[in-house]
């Protein structure tokens, strides 16, 4: 009998509402922080990091982020360049003006083969919602996937269950994660050189300007003849990211 | 049964296991090593609700909320009878018993998360492979200090 009741209670929870049974996982996240936080800080000190040997020089994290800056404003300014060829006579705001950064510190990073997500201490209570882009060191990383008023659940852009808008090359496709700290854009029309940039599309609402979110790792010829699989790994080491930043595009005054 | 102590050793090893093992793409499975290491060395009823105990707590990290509650509830019920016809004492036959039934658990996880429609992730196989492995080495070393803090005496065995 107990083992049937206790059953019940499992499906019960298995076919809720996602909303209402992420309260639990929320919750979890919410109390137990400190005691994530320092678990997580000592599995990562446990990494090697190299020590600086000269004070002028920059850190591999800080190159990172100057580099996904530096994308960032190379293609913002190709952008803006169409825009003025083009000779519109509407007013033009610049976009970085309409959007509103929400920094969060990170709770837990569970990234392995099966799923890439991490938990984020803002919530609704912040103005976050559903699908808002992440950025971590001036790069894409995901969109979040749940939300409750002080807790946030984000899917990166390398979870199985993620699919984001690209542009490689100046074409658009669909970016499939496949684990791993690994993300897939299948049936590429030309070869891509490795190292090459990807950049998320825009998305009226929630990004109003492509940002880089990714490098090609791989390209590979696909079962079809002339197209290509490229491998796309993140151009940041989301696994030790402390803070994130969150796209609230027009937030209010 | 020391329901405290209890709650205390899965309390440590949900936040053990989100986040010192979080960052780790092969990872032991340590709820999973407690939920074989309770049904063991506990009787059916005692196994039974740490079972589903286990799972709810697997829950609170994982994807989704019921998929481990019910598989975990489901293999450490079924692993708290199987044990009262086949003795598990030795340190070989316990790290078979959890190669086993972290294969099954795993798999029965992705088939309930798919009834929710959550995609299964190419390398589900070869993932699961590895953490039922790394839990089968490194699972009957952490018996020996679990039952220390439960105060379960596993040196003489009695069927029940």
């Amino acid at each position: 009998m107990l083992f049937t009741w206790f059953m019940l209670a499992g499906f019960i929870f298995l076919f809720s509402p996602g909303n209402l049974t992420n309260k639990f996982q929320f919750a979890f996240h919410r109390i137990f922080r400190w005691p994530l936080s320092i678990g997580r800080n000592i599995s990562l000190s446990a990494g090697t990091r190299q020590p600086l040997r000269d004070k002028d020089m920059l850190s591999r994290d800080e190159y990172k982020r100057f580099q996904n800056h530096l994308a960032n404003i190379i293609l913002q300014r190709n952008d803006a360049q169409q825009m003025v060829q083009k000779l519109s006579k509407m007013r033009i705001i610049p976009g970085w003006e309409r959007m509103g950064f929400v920094p969060a510190d990170v709770i837990t990073v569970p990234i392995d083969e099966l799923r890439s997500e991490l938990f984020i201490n803002r919530g609704q209570d912040d103005g976050l919602t559903k699908e808002q882009f992440v950025l971590a060191d001036n790069s894409v990383i995901g969109t979040i996937a749940d939300v409750d008023a002080r807790t946030a659940r984000v899917r990166l852009f390398t979870d199985p269950a993620a699919n984001t808008a690209v542009r490689i090359a100046n074409s658009k496709y669909l970016m499939q994660g496949i684990g791993d700290n690994l993300a897939k854009v299948s049936m590429v029309k030309q070869k891509v050189k490795v190292g090459s940039e990807v950049m998320a599309s825009k998305k009226p609402g929630f990004l109003d300007m492509p940002m880089i979110i990714g490098k090609v790792a791989q390209c590979k010829l696909n079962a079809q003849p002339l197209l290509w699989d490229i491998t796309v790994e993140p151009v940041c080491d989301i696994q030790k990211a402390e803070n994130v930043v969150v796209i609230v595009m027009n937030p209010p005054d | 049964m020391r329901w405290f102590r209890f709650a205390v050793l899965i309390l440590l090893a949900t936040v053990l296991q989100a986040s010192f093992f979080g960052n780790l793409n092969i990872k032991p499975d340590l709820l999973l090593i407690l939920l074989v290491f309770f049904a063991i060395y506990c009787n059916t009823t005692e196994a039974i609700i740490t079972s589903f105990t286990i799972g709810f707590a697997a829950d609170l990290i994982g994807h989704t909320m019921g998929p481990q509650m019910i598989s975990f509830g489901l293999f450490g019920t079924a692993l708290a009878y199987l044990h009262q016809v086949i003795a598990l004492r030795k340190m070989p036959y316990q790290a078979l018993v959890i190669f086993i039934t972290a294969i099954l658990a795993g798999s029965m996880v992705y088939f309930l998360n798919s009834l929710k429609g959550e995609p299964t992730p190419p390398n589900i196989y070869a993932a699961l492979f590895g953490i039922a492995l790394y839990s089968a080495i490194v699972g009957p070393f952490l018996f020996l200090p679990s039952a220390w803090w439960m105060r379960i005496k596993i040196s003489r065995f009695s069927r029940r």
